[in-house]
């Protein structure tokens, strides 16, 4: 234990000392103020936060994992290069307690730096309103949503495979299929019609109604509100693009079931949207139930004579105060020290058998492939059958062992004042941390543990 | 148990990437190291000295064969505890102080503060870099880096110190303070295996030696043995009378003997250390190392002697400067009395023992005189011991072991 403790602080010193540090810490220190002061926006209170701590987040994000690459892999790859490992090993310490030591060393620098410099923006983010003498109005809306932590609970995509498959069966059996989807594949008919199924759902004709029920909704604070955010499609576009509706907001069952009300049930006066734009309806946090239930209702009202839809994805949502700010943006550099922590491993694992400029290329790589994995992943969908099932063997299983940075991007969260939960910081440090860093990380120490160290390969 | 370090047919094939191209580094190695013991392994440049070592060590792994270690494995941390290690060249962390480097090695070692402390500063002191010990080790220059390479493989108090060529780099009097120093670990029970192809060097520590020759000994013995020209004898004198240098002429021809009588040169080495000494008595400023040749106590402070002569060896700096002088003169006389064939009818005047090394601690009350007169003394002493019959070697031994006993600053 001891000896790992050594290594960790003579890592730290390294990084320190051979200012591979200190180039990030003084850019970092002279770019964050700067854009802090600089940046506008849309040029109110609420843009300009939002600007900075998503350019802020990102640009020490992005800066301290680079660090965290290049201090791992340069901290065990030195050490071979310049032979100081000669001396190392052959001392009472264990090939893997070497690795955990700098693993180690790297964490704390990590964790040391990331404390500063999210205190740095942190503390422009508070003294925002201030520095730029905000008006009451832009100081509200600021803190409604900015400085928040709103929960928003979407509506689930529902099951529909089996109704899907019966359509595909269906449109077979009758040799629809070439007539309506000439030249498609299976998969892409099939979904086509399970999006149909999906969109059926959320589609009110008019006269109808749709009910969402919705479960644990834990407010912070019943003085608060609640926000329903909306958007609507429609089959045929109304002359004025407007739709009119009623809503429904509360315990549903209440009235479902005929028990005294308790908790009230908000309904507002009839309203008139524009199509395919948001919009919120803001009614107060009480209407939640005890046990976190809450229900939403949408008429569409007759004098639509037409079908109202809430397209997927973003069609309807619901939003409240969950957690304050402060606590939010501490989950947020948990989620950055997470992935850095992830790199930290990646470095050791690359640098347990490659030489410094190699590593670091392997390790770039694989970094940039993360921040777009999304995109790879989702790429790979379209791809045609026989070409998916090669690829649903191989690549994705290398792909799938790569962190998915862009989903939990901290800046998604903190930019909108979205929740960031613990139940998700704690699922990305299973998946990323202790999944896929552990891996790599064990790896690593196998190869190193069996390496000859002093074989030099020319 | 019964070799500190074995080989046992200890073989190492370099290959390239694509498995062409073999070096025959080490072959068919079989070395025993006794315990107690000072074994040289010589040989000229990429003999296989190194790759050996590497390869006990387990920073290489052996293509064939194997190595014990202390009764085990040299990469098993156990083991690994009672080792020293110095490599060929000091690899050390250029960023970190000396202070920090010990420090550093000592933490990985598991000591715990107080005793890193006591150990690091004494070993500062021993290798001479006090008062540099907070500039990064960076910047020293080469024989310093080697100092500190050199501190750090005892800051364990090892039972087993693995020198690669300890004395490159070194200044003659870091030289001499190695030799000096390995000489004393040796008496104090530690094994000492190490190579290097500065045959003075060995010549003067190593009790036995092997000699490689493209990954395979050549020969191996004790250095005595190998070395000792039955058919010469040689003696040393004090500056005596032409006629009295007559009469001895007269004893060595009656016996049909060639005979030849010079006035002993300073070695080199022993011209440099007296200027040294005499320079740094007049307190000239230096940026680089500055040494007694006081022995860490901690190294084998075991034995109830050793604690004795440590005290006796951390006495004051203070008097130390005068006792130089006379030290260094003393040593002139015996160590260029070697080749001068001239003296060596004297031997006749002895008995004929056997030149074991001996590894006597007798003379401590002598040493613990640190004043000029008690150099005088002892050099009349030494001219006693000659007459008396004391075995050259053995004599040859005892003097620079007391040097460096006596933690006599002059010699650096
Ligand atoms: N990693 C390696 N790959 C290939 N050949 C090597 C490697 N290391 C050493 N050798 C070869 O093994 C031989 C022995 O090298 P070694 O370093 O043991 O010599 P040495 O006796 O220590 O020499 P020196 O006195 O120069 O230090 C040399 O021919 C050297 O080129
Ligand atoms: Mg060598």
């Amino acid at each position: 234990m001891r000896s790992i403790w050594a290594v960790a602080v003579n890592t730290i010193r390294q990084a320190l000392r051979m200012k591979i540090a200190a180039i990030f810490v003084v850019l970092l220190l002279v770019l964050l103020p700067v854009l802090g002061f600089t940046t506008t926006g849309d040029g109110t209170l609420k843009g300009r936060l939002q600007t900075f701590v998503s350019y802020g987040l990102s640009l020490t994000s992005i800066l301290l994992c680079l660090l965290t690459l290049v201090a791992s892999v340069y901290t065990i790859t030195s050490d071979i290069e310049q032979r100081q490992i000669f001396t190392v090993i052959t001392k009472p310490i264990r090939r893997f307690e070497l690795l955990f030591g700098k693993l180690l060393g790297v964490v704390l620098l990590d964790a040391g730096l990331l404390v500063l410099f999210c205190a740095i923006i942190y503390g422009i983010t508070a003294y925002m309103p201030s520095f730029y003498a905000a008006t009451e109005a832009e100081r509200t809306e600021a803190a409604n949503e900015f400085y928040t932590a709103r929960a928003n609970l979407v509506l689930p995509d529902l099951d529909v495979s089996k109704e899907a498959a019966e359509d595909y069966g269906k449109l077979k059996a009758t040799g629809q299929l070439a007539q309506f989807y000439p030249g498609f594949s299976e998969k892409e008919i099939l979904d086509q019609l399970t999006k149909r199924r999906r969109l059926e759902k959320r589609a009110a004709p008019a006269g109808h109604e749709l009910l969402w029920e919705f479960e644990n909704v834990r407010p912070l604070d019943p003085g608060e509100r609640l926000f329903i955010r909306f958007k609507y499609d429609v089959s045929v576009n109304p002359p004025d693009s407007y739709v009119y509706s009623r809503w429904l907001v509360g315990d549903y069952r209440q009235i479902k079931y005929g028990t005294p009300i308790v908790t009230p049930i908000y309904e507002p006066p009839m309203r008139k949207d524009p199509i395919r734009t948001f919009r919120e309806i803001e009614v107060p946090a009480d209407a939640v139930a005890e046990d976190g239930y809450l229900a939403v209702a949408f008429l569409n009202v007759t004098l639509n004579n037409m079908v109202v839809i809430f397209p997927l994805e973003d069609g309807l949502e619901v939003l409240y105060k969950a957690d304050t700010f402060t606590a939010n943006f501490i989950r947020a550099a948990l989620l950055i020290l997470l992935r850095l922590i992830f790199l930290a491993c990646l470095g050791i694992l690359a640098a347990s058998f490659l030489s410094f400029p190699v590593a670091m290329m392997f390790c770039l790589a694989i970094f940039v492939t993360a921040n777009f994995s999304g995109f790879v992943l989702e790429s790979f969908s379209y791809m045609s059958d026989s070409v998916y099932t090669v690829y649903s063997y191989t690549l994705k299983w290398v792909i799938w062992l790569l962190p998915q940075f862009d989903k939990f991007n901290p800046a998604k969260f903190l930019v909108p004042g979205r929740l960031l939960s613990w139940s998700l910081v704690a699922r990305v440090a299973g998946l990323v941390v202790c999944v896929r860093g552990f891996l790599m990380l064990l790896l690593g120490l196998l190869i190193f543990s069996f390496r000859e160290i002093a074989r030099i390969v020319v | 148990m019964e070799y500190a370090v074995e080989t046992i047919s200890l073989t190492k094939v370099f290959s390239d990437w694509w498995g062409r191209d073999k070096v025959y580094a080490v072959e068919d190695l079989n070395l025993q190291v006794r315990y107690n013991e000072v074994f040289g392994l010589l040989g000229p440049n990429g003999s296989g000295k190194t790759t050996t070592l590497k390869m006990l060590l387990g920073l290489l792994y052996p293509t064939k064969g194997k190595t014990v270690v202390l009764g085990g494995d040299g990469a098993d941390p156990k083991i690994n505890a009672r080792i020293g290690f110095l490599p060929e060249e000091s690899y050390l962390y250029r960023y970190l102080n000396a202070r920090e480097t010990l420090d550093f090695y000592g933490r990985l070692f598991g000591l715990d503060r107080q005793v890193r402390k006591m150990r690091i500063e004494a070993l500062l002191d021993m290798v001479g870099l006090t008062a540099v010990a907070n500039r990064a080790v960076g910047t020293y220059s080469k024989g310093m880096a080697r100092r500190i390479g050199l501190a750090q493989a005892l800051i364990n108090d090892p039972d087993l110190l693995i020198l690669d060529e300890p004395t490159t780099g070194l200044d003659p009097i870091g030289t001499r303070q190695i030799k000096d120093l390995i000489k004393k670990l040796a008496e104090r029970g530690k094994t000492i295996l190490l190579c290097s192809h500065l045959l003075a060097d060995v010549e003067d520590v190593c009790d036995r030696i092997a000699i490689l020759y493209g990954g395979k000994t050549q020969a191996e013995g004790e250095v005595k043995e190998l070395l000792q020209q039955t058919s010469k004898r040689q003696i040393v004198t004090d500056a005596i009378s032409d006629g009295a240098v007559e009469k001895i002429k007269q004893i060595v021809q009656a016996e049909h003997a060639d005979c030849e009588v010079t006035s002993p040169m300073d070695k080199l080495e022993t011209f440099f250390v007296k200027t040294v000494a005499e320079a740094q008595r007049q307190a000239t400023p230096t940026s680089g190392a500055f040494s007694t040749t006081q022995i860490g106590e901690f190294l084998a402070a075991d034995k109830a002697q050793d604690s004795i002569l440590d005290k006796l060896v951390s006495a004051p700096a203070g008097h130390e400067s005068l006792s130089e002088t006379p030290k260094t003169e003393k040593v002139a006389p015996v160590e260029t009395s070697e080749p001068k064939p001239d003296e060596q009818l004297l031997g006749r005047l002895r008995t004929a023992e056997p030149a074991t090394p001996e590894k006597q601690v007798d003379t401590s009350e002598v040493e613990s005189l640190p004043d000029a007169a008690a150099g005088q003394e002892k050099i009349k002493k030494r001219v006693l011991d000659q007459l008396t019959g004391k075995p050259t070697s053995g004599d040859k031994d005892r003097e620079s072991s007391d040097q460096g006993k006596a933690g006599d600053p002059g010699d650096a």
